[in-house]
């Protein structure tokens, strides 16, 4: 459906070209997608405004998202991690890079994220065009280079072509890489859930069970997963399990508070049906594992969330009420989201 | 074909010469060098390196008696100014890593000498340069500054700050106290807002440090071209004007200077950038 209207937007676009005679008729139009705001969403991130998606230029980054060439052997893409079928992740405790090489965390799911004011666990990159540059450096990851990709990307004269059309000439720059994976990333937005349409008023409705679960998670959850992202965008300490690493230190790594120590942002739970494992590096097999550590207690910490610290560090719950909730969780879960697309 | 390459080598030097006159015109020759050498110390001391278990290495013990001593050693410096004797500021390609910006590694001697080319004519009373990278240049910029990226990406360098994609500032790594514990210090910015525009900055900690260095003598830069030799005494380190530092487990390593710590170590290594603009660094000796 959402194919048909771009294509029809294209057709009418060149239609129209074709009526005003415009005197250069090799420029390709490349118009801009409108991204639709789901009802309840926060504000778009001010990037998404200096950065709109184009139609090639969405196209162009989808490409690039599922090149391989990225790497510095041609092994990982981004969709290689962040893969769609997962709601963009990979079923892995910590990220897998070249040469198996592990990483530090979880892979983040991708969606949403127009709407977010800060990506990574720790919050580190507030503007998503600021991104691609970290997993492209990093040894556990891709470990490549921006200006080896460049050349990699210009040996091939298809994306000659990609680049002209979304940005009107060859050039293939950094700066266009970082500005069509973000175009594409915008547009890859979730909010068809069988909540969402329960919410929207179509003839589906919660069974009893995710009625109760649902109650529930006003009740205990909500303070955090919050909004219609189901996350409130903050970082805390709840204290899950602390990853051996000596390198993490979760938000604090990044503000040097020490308030911080070893906050994570509070996740989506849309889709969360398809991102197990769960926790900053994989903790938690299940969504049942995780409710029945946080049911069981946590680990204190000076900085633990006051929510937490003043229940006991716990969350009580009965396992009618995990039961309950986790089956409210998966129909947060939006199947179309995770159809693979074809570009 | 060998002579014919000869030849074309030479006839080109020999129009560059011929253009390089005619560009200068009127204006004779009026600039030289500085050469900068940095000297990296414990007090007065020199640094040598060492591993695990080696018996060449500098030990040094600290104000609170912790004997500790390093296999590696890199930092970062950059935004050079050079200020005359009436007080004129000149900037040493401050806008560009390729061209300004020094790291120094104590394992490759020869990364402890930087020429300063094209200085003006002139006496200089001070010098200020940077330890680090300012923030609106931290960014990792391989298109922008080629030569500066190879130079932190090489291999064994580990200079850049993947996770934050800046550089990494210092890197110190070596061994403390009578078990040999690793001792790992690694600095750098997290700080992201506006470049330059240190109102803006939104989130995370800005580790680089300007140092402001008096001259003991003026450098004069005329048909001779001044050595200044400035010291980095890395007994600030632990024991800095800023901070005692007692080394422990947890923060030797990493994790507590990318957050706690880290500011600590940078305060003792560049000073707190108010009242001390110095850290650990000062002027050895400046000959004319």
């Amino acid at each position: 459906m959402k194919e048909l209207a771009l294509y029809v937007l294209v057709l009418c676009t060149c239609f129209s070209c074709h009526q005003k005679q415009v005197p250069e008729p090799s420029v390709v139009q490349n118009p801009e997608i409108e991204l639709s705001v789901p009802v309840g969403f926060p504000e778009l991130n001010a990037s998404v405004d200096k950065n709109p998606p184009t139609v090639y230029g969405v196209v162009l980054g989808q490409k690039l998202f599922n090149e391989k060439r990225f790497s510095s052997n041609n092994t990982i893409s981004c969709g290689s991690c962040h893969n769609q079928s997962y709601a963009f992740t990979d079923q892995l405790p910590k990220a897998k890079g070249v040469y198996d090489r592990i990483g530090l965390r979880n892979t983040p799911p991708i969606q949403n994220l127009a709407f977010m004011r800060f990506y990574n666990w720790d919050g580190n990159i507030l503007e998503l065009e600021r991104q691609p540059l970290i997993p492209i450096i990093t040894h556990a990851e891709m470990d490549a280079s921006i200006v080896e990709i460049i050349h990699k990307l210009e040996a091939d004269p298809h994306y000659a072509e990609l680049f002209e059309k979304a940005f009107g000439d060859q050039g293939i720059t950094a700066d266009r890489i970082y500005r069509s994976l973000a175009q594409y990333q915008y547009t890859l937005i979730s909010a068809n859930s069988k909540y969402d349409q329960v919410k929207r008023g179509e003839a589906v409705s919660f069974t009893e069970s995710e009625a109760r679960g649902y109650i529930s998670f006003q009740q205990k959850c909500m303070s955090c997963h919050s909004t219609e992202l189901f996350t409130d965008q903050s970082f805390r300490n709840i204290g899950f399990p602390i990853n051996p690493s000596a390198e993490e230190a979760g938000r604090a790594r990044v503000t040097g508070e020490l308030e911080d120590l070893m906050c994570f942002r509070v996740p989506s739970l849309r889709n969360a049906g398809y991102t197990a494992p769960y926790g900053s590096f994989g903790q938690f097999a299940t969504l049942k594992a995780v409710l029945d550590y946080l049911d069981t207690g946590v680990l204190f910490a000076d900085n633990l969330d006051p929510i937490l610290k003043n229940n006991g560090n716990r969350i009580p719950l009965s396992e009618e009420e995990k039961e309950d909730l986790i089956a409210f969780i998966q129909t947060l879960n939006d199947p179309f989201f995770v159809e693979e697309k074809e570009p | 074909m060998r002579t014919f390459i000869t030849y074309t080598f030479i006839l080109s030097v020999m129009c560059l010469l011929v253009s390089c006159n005619k560009d200068q015109g009127a204006e004779p020759t009026n600039r030289s060098a500085i050469s900068l050498h940095f000297s990296n110390t414990f007090q007065q001391t020199p640094i040598v390196l060492g591993d695990a278990g080696s018996s060449e290495a500098t030990m040094h013990i600290s104000a609170m008696g912790q004997v500790h001593y390093f296999s590696e050693l890199k930092y970062v410096i950059s935004n050079i100014r050079l200020v005359q004797a009436d007080g004129q500021e000149l900037a040493y390609h401050t806008a560009d890593l390729d061209q300004g910006a020094i790291l120094i590694n104590q394992a490759n001697p020869e990364s402890l000498d930087f020429l300063l080319r094209d200085i003006p004519v002139g006496e200089y009373q001070q010098i200020k340069f940077g330890l680090g990278v300012p923030a609106e240049l931290n960014v990792l910029d391989e298109v922008k500054f080629p030569e500066f990226y190879a130079e932190v990406e090489a291999n064994n360098t580990e200079m850049m700050w993947e996770w934050g994609t800046g550089y990494r500032f210092v890197k110190i790594e070596g061994f403390f106290g009578p078990d040999r514990q690793p001792l790992s210090v690694h600095t750098g910015s997290t700080v992201t807002g506006t470049n330059g525009e240190p109102d803006s900055y939104i989130q995370g900690v800005d580790a680089y440090r300007d140092i402001v260095l008096d001259l003991p003598v003026n450098a004069v830069v005329g048909s001779n071209s001044p050595r200044i030799t400035i010291q980095a005494d890395f007994d600030k380190l632990l024991s800095g004007q800023e901070n005692t530092i007692v080394l422990s487990p947890e923060n030797a390593q990493p994790n507590a200077h990318h957050t706690l710590d880290m500011l600590k170590f940078v305060n003792n290594l560049g000073g707190d950038g108010t009242s001390d603009q110095k850290g650990m660094f000062s002027v050895e000796q400046a000959d004319n």
